[in-house]
This record gives C-alpha cells, structure tokens and sequence, in this order.
C-alpha cells in the first residue's frame, strides 16, 4: 500500500457512505422520518434568536446522525457557542477529501434574515441528498449572537457589535452610556428637540422622517436629532458609549483598520473572528465560501479602484536597490523585468517566485481585484440576474452595500483564494422616481469603453453627475475629457461610485429614508415609521419620540423570508455545481523500447471556476494538485514520481509526460489528489500487461 | 553598512534559505534530554547566582537560571507560566517587583524579551544578565535599587522555546532553526517539512558542502586556502558551493528546499500584518503561533508596560518603527522620546547604532514591537545583538578590512581571512571546521566545512559577558526613564463664601509621557484621569489651567471633578478647580503607565 493508502480507504469509506445515503437504506431509513419532521416542522415565519437557531441546528443533527456534525468553534464574548453545522458523506469521519462549501451567516449580527437563510440551507440539504452526495457543507449560521440577540431584546436596538466591552469615548469607564427606551415601546428610535443650532427640519409634506436643512438654500434647521436614551454618565452626550463591543464583520485581516471605534483592536481580536480563521485555515478542503449578510458578491463583484501599490505591471525599483540590480529608479518593470534582473543574484538552484520579489520589493498586498476574476464575477452575474428573473425577485430595490475593508468576504477573496461569494437576501423596493434618468449605474459602466461613454453625450453625463451626488464644480465636459485623454476610464469610475456614499435626491431626502417611508406605507401598514409623541426628558426638557422602527431596513416583515430564501438560496446549489473539479481524462502510452516508456496523462479541470481563482494563484494559499505514479521498479528517466500542479484554468487541460523505465511490464496506478477540487486516478499499462 | 542592507535584503528574497533546521527528529513536550557533551559553549555544571555569562544557557537551563533566581530573591520574584509553545514547552516569564514600595501593576512595567528567532540565543543571555543585575545589586547599588523600586520588570528570556531547545540540542547553522514550529509547505509540493537539512558528519553542525568542479564558479582563495573566491572572467573554477549539509529527502531534485516552518514569530503579530504572499513567514492568520498569542494576553493583563525591549540577534542595532514606510511618519513627539533612548543604547553598546526598521534595515509586516507600540502605548525597541567586524586580528596600525562589494554573498574576502586568524588564534578553533571528505549519496565525493553552529551571529562566550552586560545596561537606562510622575496642590485661594480656587500640578521628571502621543492621538485607550472628592465638597468648575499668569483654565462643561489628561516628560500639567463646601478634597491620579497617586488637602487659603 502507498503512503496515500489511508485516505484512498477514507475516501472509497466516503464515496460508499455518501452512495448509501443517495440510496436511502432501510438502515437509515428508520431515522430519515424523524430527520424529515425536525427539518420541516422548523417553519420560516418569524425570526429566530441565536438560541433559537442553535437548538434548530442541533435538532437537525440529531434527526440526521449518519450525515451530519456539529462543530463547536469558539465562543463569543457574551459566551455564546459558534456552532458550525456540518452535512456531507464524511461528516462522521476524521479525514476531509471532499471539496467543502463555507458558509458563514451575519458577521454584521444585525441581519437576521441571514441566519434563516443558513438554517433554510441546512433543510435544504437534509432534504436533497443530491446537493451532498460528493460535497461537505460547513455551515455557521449565526457567526455573531452577541449582536444578533439585539433584535430580540427588549428594547430592541440596531447595533450588531459583540458583548466584549469597549470604552467608546475613551472615559473613565467602559460601556456606561447606552440607549433608553424612554416611551417604553420596546423599540429604541429616535428624539428630536427643537433647538435654536438645530440641523435637521421635517420632510417636506410628511413628517415622519427628517431631513437636514441647507443653508445654501436659505433652509434653517428647527431639531437636534439624539437616539432615544438619556445621558447616564453626565458628560454632556447621549448614548455615546453603549453596551459592546466590536463589528465582526469588519475584524478580518485584509485592509483591517486599526483604531477605529467599532472595528475591534486588531483583526482577529475578538473570539468570533479568530474562531473564524481557525476553523477555515484548518480545513483546505473549502473550496468556496459564502456570506450570508448584507453584500451581494452574486450581483456585483469585489470593488476595484483603490490606490494600489502591488501592481505588478507598473513597479518602480527603490533607488537604492535598483542600483544593485542594474535597474533604473525612475522606470517602470513587470514583475517578469524583475525577476530576471534578480535571477542571477540569488544562489544557484534557488527558486525565486513572484511573491518573494514582490516581498522583497516590499509591494504589500493586492487590493483590487484581478482581471481574470472578474470575468468570472461577470458570468456569475449574469446567470444570477437570469435566476432572479425567474424567481421573480428582480424587482428594482436598493443597491446592498459592497464589502467593507476588514470583511469576511474580501479576507476570503484576497488571502483564501478560493472563490468569494455573498448574498443579501433582501434590500428596500427603491421607491418609485419622477422624472428622467441618465441610465448609468457603476454596473453599465463596469464595462464600457471609453468611446461608449463619450458618445453618451454631454446631457446624460450630467443628469448622471446629478444623480451620484458629484460636487457642483465636477461638470460633464471634464469627465468626458478625462475619458478621451485617457486618464480615466468608465471603469475606475465605476469603482468610485461604488465607494462613494449614496447620494441624495433633490429633495434632501436620502434614497434609504424615502424607500423606508414607501415600504412603511405600501407593505407595512405605516408600521415602519413611529410617530413622534411629546416626551418630558429628564435632562433635555421637552422632546419627541419617534421615527423610523430598528432594523427596517435590513429585515423584511416576517411573510417575505419563506418566499425570499426559496427564492434566492437554491443558487448557492447553482454555484457549488460551477467549483473546480479535476480529472485524468486521458492517457497515453508509447513503448520507445523494450524497457522505455513515454507515458502521457492529461489532467482536466472540468468544473466551471478555476483553480484556483487568479487572486489564488497569486497568494500561492491553495497547495498544488499532486499527481503519483505508482508502480515498482520505476527508473524515471524524465519526470518525476510525484508531480505537482500549481492551477488549471477552467475546462482546460494540462499535459504531463514521463519518461520511465521499467524492466517488466505491470500496470501503472496514476493518482492525482488536490486539496479541494475532488481526486482521480487511472491505470496505465506498459508492454502489455494485463 | 551599506553591505549589511544589501544582504539583508538579499536575505528576505532567499527566505526559506536562510532559516534551516532539522525538522525530522521526533521530539516530545518537553522532553529532558541531557545538556550537549562538553563544549565550548555550554556548561553543564549546576546554575548559581549570581548567573555566569562565560557559556550559553539550553532550554532547560534558563528555566534553572530563573529557579535559582527565584530562589535567591523569593520576594521580589515571580515565575509565571504565560503559555506553551506548539510542541508543549513553557514559555517563562519573570516578574521584578520590590512588593514594599508597592503592587507591580501600580509602576511603569519594562519588559524585556529575547530569541523570538530560535537560533538568536544571546538574546536569552541578555535578558537573564538584566535580572542577574538588578537583583544581585540591589542595596549595594544606589542606582539600581532606585530602578527596582520604582519599576515593575516583566522578562522573558526564551519567546521562541521549540526554537530555543531544537538549535542546541539538533545540529544547526547559525541562522537555521529560527522558525515556530508549525509545518508548512514551503516549497508548494503538498508536503510539509520533508525537506531538511542533515548532519552528515555527525559533528552537531551543519556547515557548508562544496564539490571539486572544473567548472564551477569558486577558486581557493590564493591568501588562505580555506575560504573560496569568485573566479574572474577567464580564471579556471574549481568549485561549486552545494548549500547546506543535507540530502535531498523527497527526491525532487533539491537538497534542503522545505526544513521545518517557516512561520517567523517576528511576522505574526497582528498590527500591519500581511499574509504569507506579501511577506514569507507569516503564519496563515495574525497570531496563528500559540506562544505569541499567549504572551499578548500576557502583556495586555499588564497594561502598565510603559517600555518594551526585544532581543534578537545581529549587527549590532537598535531598531524602532515604524516597519513599513506606509504607516507613515511616528508621531513627533515619541520621536523626541525614541531618541532618548536610542541615542544613549548607541553610547551605551559601542558600534551598535539607533535606526528605524523600515527605511535603514527593510520593511517587515506583523512585527511585534509595532504591536507593543501601536496597540500598548509602550516605546519599543528591538535589539540587534553582535557584531561579526569585532571578531578582529588586527595590530593597532592596521586598518580595518574594507567594506565587501554590495552583493557580496560569500562575504568580504578580507574580513573573512581576519575572521578565521580570529578562530585559529583567538578561540583556538571552536567556531570553524575544516574541509573534510564526506561521500554524499547523491553527490558523490564532496567535503563538508565552514562556520559552525555557534559561530557568525554569536559571540564566543569569552565576549558573551560584555555582549549581555552593556546591552542589559541599555535597557537599565530606559528604565531610568519611565514616567516619574508627582502631584503637587500648589495653589488655593478663597474666592468668597465657601468657595475655593485649587490649583494642582503634575509634574514628571523622566523622559517618559504618562502616556505614549501615539496612544493619545490613535484613542488606543483612555488617557490619565484626575478625581477630585471630598465629604462636604463640590467641584463647581474644573479644566485644565492654560496660562496661570493670565488666569487662563479651559474649564470641561460636564463632570469637571474628573480630569482626562496625559503628563508630558520633562514637564507639567496643572488644572484648576473652583471648589464649594469645607473639609478635606482628595485628588486622586490615576495612569496606566505612571501609576496612581492621592493627595488630601483641607480647604483653606493658602498663600
């Protein structure tokens, strides 16, 4: 037996268990009843606590013994377990040799809708051995229950960061000034009071939402806007220094920022985040990963457009390194200029890469997405859309935010490299418009060329200008320069107004408020919105209490979950069909003499995402395929015994030859084995051999 | 100078060459195994104090160093188990804290660390040799019994503990065995750590192997005929350098390519880290070495760690940040403080120099000084102990050997052959073998030599002494000047009916802020604060005076009788109070880093 002789077992152990559970033996048959009711009595027509959802997620696994673990992964700082639920053929074993789909559920903690659409998952799988039949799933589906218990407490408040205490104004005590919920209707909102240095006035013609007042327009602000709360410390501010805590979703390393007020110390400071990591780094068989929360990496693909440093096609040599290697300091090279300008300083044999140079040089990290990813991104876009359409969920709504610096998402994009997914669920309906629109959206202009984007004209150009919220000095005519002189292209700019805030309308009144009151009015019953009530405030004298009801813009009412996960979540299967794949699916064998052979295998990546992604090949995180030739008495005249393969393309092939001597003829046992893209093997034989 | 940049730099592109150690051999948690046959530069005699610095200290003996410390000053010392390392050992620390002039978190702490690089072992020295000094002298030194008593000392000698117990117990080079103990694929073939580097002579070392070749691109050096030269244009080789001792364990055709690691415990500390595609070494995630995230907790239970030194080994520096030119420029005012600090270490340690890590070294990512600066407040050094050029044979006449052309990787030729006159009749041999025979299973006939183990990056003992001493000395003047803060009432006046103007000042002697500008500027965490209370008394108004001519006090609108401040080095603030009612007020500071102080007046008129 070779050395991978116990994880070809653990894997055949695995292909046998998964073939029983696609066949449904009476064996487990006589569990499967009691699986199926736990899975479908669990009904999608509230919102559950993260207790809630725990005990959901362990009864399934109770209900689901042979294809089901429960993996507990840490524990927050309010003391709650992160609970990973596992489904797949291995789940009972120690070894992973199958691809593995990560799925993690509201980082944020304030987008319950995130954590229903895991467990609908769960169900899902429980339900349709198919999507399980060769893949491990690992979900956690309530990643942050510190934040996401808020929604459930009463008074319930929109604030998602853990329970790990933080001192948010830097006082002499810790977490001391939180929210009160004066009026007592169980919901912190807000309290306005009139006040001579006021900024905020009423909408025009509806007054329950606020808008600031613009002195340019001669408009004077009549409120002061304060969230709901009393100032318990004395020190002049309302509410400022709350219970918890740190924003989980933006504690991952890449483009982690220190020093903010919510983001946590350092990336991976808080015990959700590191239990995160560890878990991850831990099992290479993740293949893909998937967010559950408020980014849609299936609609839009990773932001671009930042300040980049480690771009490879542009490097300029340090002056005082450049002189050593015979470069010129105020040029530019490829990293390929580079590298043979350092080759011949390094000591024979030695083996430079790309990332060493680029290390060396001191390039730091990439932050923008690459090319040959987005392409992909591009794709798996457009069939979304197409699925949405089909599901009905196309309807126009509010843009999802783009993943922030420090996210989960970008983490898994730029230092996983495996394929980064995320899914929103649900935005506000934009509220319906008047008037003419430019067309333009950071998505048309993705990919446009420079020439499309002139020809659109001066008028179009503007009402977009208009519609972005651009200063009033930035005018048509600069941006069509820009284009044409080539200093800017539609694409940097559609990356910019990703990053941009949203803009304001006409009336003051952002897109986000105006929804909200649309969605109160049409869907709600006016229930989005609390109306502002006279309060005797202990310390601000006469306020009112009011305004917009927590979490209405991240949490559709209760009937919409059911028809949006049954709607939205199925894709994830769409996306875990599309994961890289590799196959031997040809060999060869040419006898060059009685004892010399030239073996010839080509090895396919037969999914439909490569492997690994562009970025992936750049951080170097997935280890290489590895295919072994097995066989005795083996002289490898050319080749290697093991060789290994750093990435293939999707639907592509490599080509390997060997050059082997064998004095006898016997039958080859060709093995390939990847970290996360499947096996394969084949048998070659030489001189006949049967 | 200019040499060391370039091969330092050429160092961090040949990464995994530099960092070799014998991964294969089986080792269990802790496992006792008898010191190194006599040597050189070990001991195997019991440890006494005061501690000797004529020998290196294993593992294991410098948990009998702080034993017998431990022993001889029972009060003043605790040893605290701050974790364990991947393979199971304990990483040590030792705490300094004279209990009679107070509890240690109520001082500015000083911590000291050392071979956070496994292979850099004098940093342990230095870290024992500063506790030998400060406790063996306490009482008979003035100087040092001040520091004691003022100051609560946190040291850990041995950061890296695998690092530290595989580079003397397996054979090593100088610079290999630096790593944490995490496999890793360092050459991307799915297997990790299977490629080492062996001792094939059996002689506890690994050194250089060399091949008689025709054409290969080395000569014997005409002047000394153990070292080799590059051959010039038309010169005739006649050898080819093979690396490091080893085989080539995997079969892929390369010798030593994946020894243990490589995750480097200086990269994997979370402020500014970068993955391992930016940076090799650093660990797949920010504190992915269990020893690292151990000692973190370690120092953030101990918020009073107003200065941080870490020992590493060599070229005789002491660094600052910041450690990438993209962090941008250290606030000013720490600046002034690093200074201090740095310009004294560069007088204190002749031939060492104060330099900034990312502009006069190269840049790194995730170091742990950045950490301790940034996220601690605490003004951090790291110290580059040896330098290689006072390994000297030389008369008082001649000049030093010129420097080495910048991409001089065999080293300068001329400093190479002082080098070994060193070896031959200084140390009479012990840091260099020669030549030998050895018939290598894959390159046939070879010869095995050059600098051993504990050569290059080391001194030889007989210089370990004055190596540990001055440098402990370094940080002895750092803590000479961590915050010495005082308050003093200065002023009260009555200002009518039972209504008083309280002046108070807090002044500081050393160099040291309260607090770090940086940790104020970044809110890191809360500055100092001034309470004022009393039974009968209320503080009608209070901030902090700007100008006691003019009569000048930004008075803070809410709670005036807490004060939020940090006390400057080598300065003052003062703060004004108007103050109703009668009986006695109590100011009571409190500082993470300058400890705590009160102070109980009665009101009444002072003039």
């Amino acid at each position: 037996m070779t050395c991978l002789g116990r994880r070809n077992l653990v894997l055949v152990l695995g292909l046998a268990l998964a073939a029983l559970a696609f066949v449904d033996p009476p064996a487990m048959r006589a569990q499967a009843p009691a699986g199926a009711n736990v899975a479908t009595t669990f009904a999608f027509d509230r919102y559950h606590n993260p207790r809630d959802l725990a005990a959901a997620l362990t009864s399934f696994a109770e209900a689901n013994p042979a294809i089901t673990a429960l993996h507990r992964i840490g524990r927050s700082a309010g003391g709650s377990d992160l609970v990973v639920f596992e489904v797949g053929p291995e789940a009972k074993g120690k070894d992973r040799n199958l691809p593995a789909v990560f799925v993690v559920a509201n980082l944020e903690g304030t987008v319950p809708i995130a954590s229903e659409a895991a467990v609908f998952l769960a169900k899902q799988l429980l339900e349709k051995p198919d999507a399980r039949k060769d893949l491990t799933w690992y979900l956690l589906a309530s990643a942050n229950p510190d934040g996401a218990a808020r929604y459930f407490g009463k008074p319930a408040v929109a604030d998602g960061r853990n329970a790990s205490a933080h001192n948010d104004d830097m006082d002499d005590q810790a977490d001391e000034d939180g929210p009160d919920d004066l009026d007592g209707n169980g919901l912190i909102t807000e309290m306005r009071v009139k006040d001579p240095a006021g900024e905020w006035m009423p909408v025009e013609g509806d007054g329950r939402a606020m808008r600031r007042a613009d002195p340019v327009k001669g408009e004077r602000g009549i409120y002061k806007i304060y969230t709901e709360g009393i100032d318990n410390d004395g020190d002049g501010e309302f509410n400022e220094d709350g219970p918890g805590g740190t924003d989980i979703s933006i504690t991952f390393p890449h483009l982690f920022k220190p020093f903010t007020a919510t983001g946590g110390a350092w990336p991976g400071s808080e015990a959700e985040t590191l239990a995160v990591m560890r878990f991850v780094m831990a099992h290479p068989e993740i293949a893909v990963t998937f967010t559950l929360g408020s980014t849609n990496m299936c609609l839009q693909p990773p932001a671009g457009g930042r300040q980049a440093a480690a771009d490879l096609t542009k490097i300029k040599v340090p002056e005082r390194i450049a002189k050593a290697l015979g470069a010129d300091p105020n040029a530019t090279y490829s990293i390929q200029e580079i590298m043979d300008l350092v080759r011949p300083m390094v000591p024979p044999g030695f083996e430079l890469t790309e990332s060493m140079v680029a290390g060396f040089l001191g390039l730091g990290a990439v932050v923008n997405p690459l090319d040959e990813d987005l392409k992909y991104y591009k794709e798996v876009s457009d069939r979304y859309k197409d699925f949405l359409k089909q599901h009905k969920l196309d309807g126009k709504r509010l843009e999802p935010i783009q993943p922030k610096d420090g996210s989960f998402e970008l983490w898994s994009y730029y230092q996983l490299g495996v394929p980064t997914f995320s899914m929103d669920l649900w935005t506000l309906p934009e509220a319906e418009e008047k008037g003419e629109k430019s067309g333009i959206t950071a998505d048309s202009l993705e990919g446009m060329s420079s020439e499309a984007f002139v020809a659109l004209g001066e008028a179009k150009i503007a009402a977009f200008l208009k519609e972005a919220g651009a200063p009033d000095n930035v005018k048509a005519t600069m941006l069509i320069e820009g284009v044409k002189s080539g200093k800017m292209t539609p694409k940097q700019m559609a990356g910019m107004l990703r990053q941009m805030p949203r803009p304001k309308d006409t009336t003051g009144v952002d897109p986000k408020t105006k929804a909200l009151l649309a969605f109160s009015d049409k869907e709600l019953q006016g229930k989005g919105f609390v109306a502002w009530k006279p309060f005797r405030h202990p310390q601000l004298g006469e306020v009112e209490i009011g305004g917009a009801v927590p979490y209405g813009e991240t949490t559709p009412p209760p009937a919409l979950i059911l028809p949006l996960l049954e709607g939205q979540v199925p894709w994830v299967f769409t996306l875990a069909g599309k994961l890289p794949r590799v196959k031997i699916v040809k060999t060869d064998v040419t006898a060059k003499s009685a004892a010399i052979y030239e073996v010839t295998a080509w090895v396919q990546n037969a999914g439909e995402l490569p492997f690994p992604t562009a970025m992936g090949k750049r951080n170097q995180r997935v280890g290489p395929l590895v295919l072994t030739v097995g066989g005795s008495g083996l002289t490898f005249l050319s080749g290697k015994k093991r060789t290994t393969i750093n990435d293939i393309d999707a639907t592509k092939s490599v080509k390997l030859t060997w050059l082997i001597q064998s004095d006898k003829p016997q039958a080859l046992a060709l093995r390939l084995e990847s970290p996360n893209a499947w096996a394969d093997s084949a048998e070659v034989r030489l001189g006949g051999a049967r | 100078m200019k040499k060391i940049l370039m091969l330092a730099a050429i160092l961090a592109v040949a990464g995994t060459a530099s960092h070799r150690g014998l991964a294969q051999s089986p080792t269990r948690a802790n496992e006792r195994r008898p010191a190194p046959a006599a040597s050189p530069f070990t001991t195997s005699e019991k440890i006494l104090v005061p501690l000797r610095f004529d020998h290196y200290y294993t593992y294991e003996q410098v948990g009998e160093a702080l034993r017998a410390l431990h022993d001889a000053y029972p009060e003043f010392t605790t040893i605290d188990v701050v974790g364990r390392s991947e393979e199971g050992r304990e990483i040590w620390a030792m705490t300094v804290n004279n209990p009679k002039t107070g509890a240690a978190a109520n001082k500015p702490g000083v911590y000291v660390d050392g071979n956070i690089h496994g292979n850099e072992i004098q940093a342990g020295e230095v870290c024992l040799a500063f506790l030998n000094g400060v406790l063996t002298r306490y009482g008979s030194n003035e100087h040092v019994t001040r520091l004691v008593d003022r100051n609560a000392y946190y040291v850990i000698p041995v950061v890296n503990v695998d690092g530290r117990y595989h580079f003397f117990h397996d054979p090593n080079t100088p610079s290999s065995g630096r790593s944490i103990r995490i496999p890793k694929d360092d050459d991307r073939d799915g297997l990790r750590d299977e490629d080492g580097p062996e001792d094939l002579d059996g002689d506890g070392n690994i050194c250089t192997m060399r091949k008689k070749d025709p054409f290969g691109r080395y000569k014997t050096d005409p002047e000394e005929p153990r070292l080799m030269v590059p051959i010039k244009p038309g010169e005739k080789g006649e050898w080819t350098i093979l690396g490091e001792e080893g085989i080539d364990n995997d079969g892929d055709g390369r010798v030593n390519e994946d020894p243990e690691g490589y995750v480097d415990g200086n990269r994997n500390w979370p402020y500014n880290w970068a993955p391992p595609y930016v940076q090799a070494g650093s660990g797949d995630y920010p504190f992915e070495a269990a020893g690292m995230r151990a000692i973190a907790k370690y120092m953030l239970d101990r918020p009073n760690i107003a200065v941080v030194y870490a020992f590493h080994n060599n070229g005789g520096m002491y660094l600052r940040g910041p450690s990438t030119k993209a962090e941008g420029m250290m606030n000013p005012a720490d600046v002034a403080v690093y200074d201090v600090l740095g310009k004294n270490a560069e007088k204190i340690v002749p031939g060492y120099r104060y330099l900034v890590s990312w502009q006069d070294l190269y840049p790194t990512y995730g170091d742990f000084t950045d950490f301790t600066y940034n996220l601690l407040g605490a003004y951090s050094f790291v110290g580059e102990l040896f330098v290689t050029e006072t390994e000297t044979y030389r008369g008082v006449n001649e000049k030093a050997p010129e420097a080495a052309g910048e991409l001089e990787l065999m080293g300068n030729p001329q400093q190479e052959r002082e080098r070994l006159k060193f070896n031959d009749n200084v140390v009479q041999g012990d840091l260099y073998r020669p030549w030998k025979a050895f018939n290598h299973p894959q390159y046939g006939d070879v010869e095995i030599g050059g600098w051993v183990k504990m050569s290059s990056r080391l001194p030889h003992p007989f210089m370990l002494n004055d190596l540990a001493f001055r440098n402990a000395s370094a940080v002895m003047f750092a803590a000479s000047q961590t915050p010495d803060v005082t308050m003093d009432v200065f002023s009260m006046q009555a200002m009518g009916d039972a209504l008083y103007k309280v002046r108070v000042r807090l002044a500081n002697a050393n160099a040291m802020p309260s607090m770090a500008f940086n940790a104020v500027q970044k809110k890191v965490f809360p500055r100092d604060t001034l309470k004022v209370s009393g039974p009968a008394i209320k503080v009608v108004a209070g901030g902090p005076l700007i100008d006691q001519y003019q009569d000048r006090v930004e008075y803070k609108p809410y709670r005036p009788e807490v004060q939020m401040l940090q006390v400057p080095g080598s300065g003052k603030v003062e703060f004004q109070f108007l103050i109703s009612g009668k009986g006695t007020v109590t100011f009571d500071y409190a500082s993470r880093k300058a400890g705590r102080l009160a102070k109980t007046v009665e009101l009444k008129a002072l003039k």
